[in-house]
């Protein structure tokens, strides 16, 4: 039988079902708005316990990144690539990473970035080209 | 509060890499040294605290007991714990709360790790348990990678540069020479690290700590049984602990660990002393960019002038204050449990004369910095000589 989930919000099981298919779900404090990716059943912000799933927008900046060159198992034939972390439009900080970026030429901080679908594990986002900017 | 003392330290077997010894038989060896340095018989030891992250690596749980049972004492209570790299400091920190609260007279804390048996890329996937697997090791990260991506937005904030990282290596490289126990004895240059291969740009493999074998101890007791040892006492009179969220990106400031800030200010508060007080610090370089941001969340430095302040030889054992004299994590080793704990046998052995060539001079009070995988876990503490 399984367990019985009294949970008003999204799993982490949804939420990497979410991810292959190229949807981003976050959680929402709903007395103060504060969102975030990773699980919440409290809002660091106000401490109100009142917290509902969100679907985010795929589309945000580069904050910080790096160019992995020995990487995890998980990522054993990717490499090199870039890590990222990006500031969504909707306001939430996530990582990700970018396929075949092997030089810090490549990328920087402050470009605009999409997330995509993806059968690669974890959340790969990809650079929008200066024209595709919403 | 009753007054805490570290009684003696011990470091066993060199850091580095064991061919024939276990993480067990290296631990008990450490605690060997360390009872032996205090002068007491294993009976005296009331309990025993192991710090370690990857037993698991060597298909062991539940070390406490096989330490406990090795020292002769199997009847003492043990715990492991582990709060990633800061493992060691958490289980100093868990011995100093028993011994000032009274529940405790003498504990023995270890700090123990042997990895080098497994292959690179496992280990790397080990040590990337450190941090939140869905959001963050799952995405492509890997250990220097998020520290990486620290170093990217400090260079980008503040101006720091691979040239200053370099300089922090080469500097712990040099103190290590004076270490025996260090896993490097090696000298190397700015341009031995700028052209080292990247693990994960703008991290060269001269940037990154190793992967060490090693394990340390220290028995911490009361300031009255300690009298009965040694006139020469080292209190710890500061002690903080603190936490930040646990995956990177959602942290408002990246160019800054704010466990560190918090933990640093607890204990000077508790020790009632400044940054400017101490006179040798032990931090947590498990990459170079990560010593550039202690010696400024630490308040040693402005934020954002620690690289400066490397490139004007300020962290030299010579210099306005001794960052790392014992090698650091970068050339003394990061042995992830041993860590914590190796970083308080260093300040034992520079406070009791026994730290030869990489002695600070006329050091009287001393603090260590030790970070659970990106700032999860930090604990700070400060000693003063008695």
């Amino acid at each position: 039988m399984p367990e019985e989930i009294e949970l008003k919000t999204h799993t982490i099981k949804d939420f990497l079902d979410g991810v292959r298919n190229g949807k981003l779900l976050g959680y929402r404090c709903r007395n103060c708005g504060y969102q975030q990716v990773t699980p919440m059943v409290f809002c660091p912000k106000c401490q109100s316990g009142d917290i509902e799933s969100v679907e985010l927008k795929p589309t945000g900046k580069i904050i910080s990144f790096t160019i992995i060159h020995v990487p995890p198992e998980s990522h054993i034939n990717d490499a090199p690539y870039a890590w990222v972390i990006v500031e969504l439009d909707d306001g939430p900080r996530v990582s990700g990473w970018i396929q075949f970026i092997s030089r810090p030429e490549q990328i920087k901080i402050g470009a605009r970035v999409r997330y995509r679908r993806s059968y690669l594990p974890g959340m790969i986002f990809e650079l929008v080209k200066e024209e595709d900017k919403p | 509060m009753r007054k805490v003392v570290v009684l003696s330290g011990g470091i066993g077997p060199r850091w580095g890499r064991w061919e024939k010894l276990t993480g067990r038989e290296g631990a008990a060896l450490a605690a060997k040294e360390a009872i032996e340095r205090a002068g007491i018989e294993p009976r005296q030891i009331q309990a025993i605290f192991v710090g370690n992250a990857l037993a698991e690596a060597e298909k062991q749980g539940h070390i406490g007991p096989i330490i406990a049972t090795e020292l002769g004492i199997p009847e003492v209570p043990t715990m492991r714990i582990e709060t990633a790299c800061a493992s060691g400091s958490s289980a100093f920190r868990e011995a100093f709360v028993n011994v000032a609260a009274g529940i405790y007279d003498v504990v023995l804390v270890v700090g123990v790790e042997k990895v080098t048996h497994i292959d690179v890329i496992t280990a790397t996937t080990y040590f990337a348990y450190g941090m939140d697997q869905v959001y963050e090791a799952r995405n492509g990260a890997s250990f220097p990678g998020v520290y990486a991506a620290m170093a990217v937005a400090h260079m980008n904030k503040y101006g720091t540069t691979e040239e200053q990282m370099a300089l922090v290596s080469v500097k712990n490289h040099t103190n290590a020479l004076y270490n025996p126990k260090a896993h490097f004895h090696k000298k190397i240059t700015v341009e031995d690290v700028l052209k080292s291969r990247v693990i994960a740009w703008p991290l060269k493999l001269y940037d990154c700590s190793p992967f060490s074998d090693g394990a340390a101890a220290v028995i911490v007791t009361t300031e009255e049984f300690a009298r009965k040892y040694t006139d020469n006492l080292v209190y710890v009179i500061g002690s903080g602990r603190a936490g930040v969220q646990m995956a990177l990106p959602e942290r408002d400031d990246l160019t800054s660990i704010k466990a560190t800030t918090l933990a640093a200010r607890e204990a000077y508060r508790m020790a009632g002393i400044e940054p400017k007080d101490v006179d040798f610090a032990e931090v947590h370089d498990c990459f170079t960019i990560a010593e550039i941001i202690a010696t400024e969340d630490l308040g040693f430095f402005k934020k954002g002038e620690g690289g400066k302040a490397v490139e004007e030889g300020l962290t030299q054992i010579d210099g306005k204050i001794a960052i790392n004299p014992s090698g650091g994590l970068k050339a003394k080793g990061h042995p992830v449990g041993a860590t914590g704990v190796g970083q308080v046998v260093e300040v034992w052995e520079q406070f009791n004369g026994l730290a030869g060539k990489r002695t600070v001079p006329g050091a009287e009070i001393a603090l260590t910095h030790n970070v659970g995988a990106t700032g999860g876990t930090v604990n700070v503490h400060i000693f003063r000589r008695g």
